[in-house]
């Protein structure tokens, strides 16, 4: 075990934890996938670029239960205190969702922290908000064929 | 070399496709059927899927004897016809049969299928529901299949089995 971990680069901790991980989910249907449960990957997609453990600058959007978007960001000179070095900023349910965009992405591509996410982090607070809208109720299926005459017959 | 014989077959193949692919749209432009599952996001749009053998193989001669499996077994004898490809038998199972790599393991929807067990997975799905839809597992119980579907609803993931265990025969 390293105690001090200033020697142990990101690419060395990725090549040792990408065949095996926590966060890591396999499946072999649909020709075999892979995702990542990582709450500092933008895309829940299994590699190094997006893999927030294995990169010393992470950037995660989260939902909460109050509908609050959460922008999760790891500092990156605290390796050694990994519960101290994550930063959050929590976007309430009213705050319109073009704020929390320029919000979010000045917080990812700004003073050179990970200009190459910005994208996938606006496009999730995106995906979220989506999710959190509410749904209509889907209308109930009406019977057709043989089913629709058997219920014509009941009803007469 | 391509000569100028063949050059308007392929320009025809191609109009073709282009046809084939105005089309779909259009079909996932009509207001959708009345359905007890949600009307999820239409898959990305991708090259027409192409079955070029869409049967099954069968072993050869397993219609004949009990003793004979289907599963496709390669001949191997001396004389054996299938073998040697002879006009009007059985075709043998070869690698040009195979899928586009585009399409391959794509359902007709244009989604691939992905497992999953419990709210939690279907929230992978998140950023990928155009191209995974949700497969529930066959263990999970119709209460728990109620939580997933709602948790699908909400992030627009399609859900490949969703009638399964949940809806009730009249």
């Amino acid at each position: 075990m390293s105690v001090s971990r200033p020697n142990v680069s990101n690419d060395l901790i990725w090549q040792i934890t990408r065949n095996q991980n926590a966060y890591l989910v396999r499946r072999n249907t649909g020709g075999g996938s892979q995702f990542s449960r990582d709450p500092l990957n933008l895309v829940n997609k299994h590699s190094f670029k997006y893999s927030g453990f294995a990169n010393n600058k992470a950037v995660g959007v989260q939902s909460d239960e109050n509908g609050n978007v959460v922008l999760i960001t790891k500092k990156p000179n605290n390796t050694q205190q990994p519960a101290q070095s994550l930063v959050t900023v929590s976007y309430g349910p009213k705050t319109s969702t073009r704020k929390i965009y320029k919000g979010v992405a000045s917080k990812t591509a700004q003073h050179g922290y990970r200009a190459d996410v910005r994208e996938e982090a606006v496009s999730r607070v995106s995906a979220l908000r989506r999710a959190g809208l509410p749904k209509k109720e889907t209308p109930a299926s009406k019977p057709r064929g043989a089913k629709a005459r058997q219920a014509e017959e009941k009803s007469e | 070399m391509r000569t100028s014989v063949d050059r308007p077959l392929v320009r025809a193949s191609v109009k073709f496709s282009r046809d084939r692919l105005r089309s779909e749209s259009t079909t996932i432009q009509r207001p959708a059927r009345p359905c007890t599952t949600a009307k999820m996001v239409a898959a990305k749009k991708h090259v027409p899927i192409v079955k070029k053998h869409s049967k099954t193989f069968f072993r050869h001669q397993s219609d004949r004897f009990m003793r004979v499996g289907s599963s496709w077994r390669k001949p191997k004898g001396i004389d054996n016809c299938v073998r040697r490809r002879f006009r009007g038998v059985i075709r043998m199972p070869k690698i040009g049969y195979g899928s586009n790599k585009k399409t391959r393991h794509m359902m007709p929807s244009g989604h691939k299928a992905f497992l999953v067990h419990n709210p939690k997975d279907v929230e992978l799905l998140l950023m990928h529901n155009r191209t995974y839809a949700a497969e529930i597992a066959h263990a999970v119980s119709s209460r728990k299949r109620v939580e997933i579907l709602a948790k699908a609803k909400a992030l627009g993931v399609k859900v490949t089995n969703a009638k399964g265990r949940v809806t009730t025969e009249a």
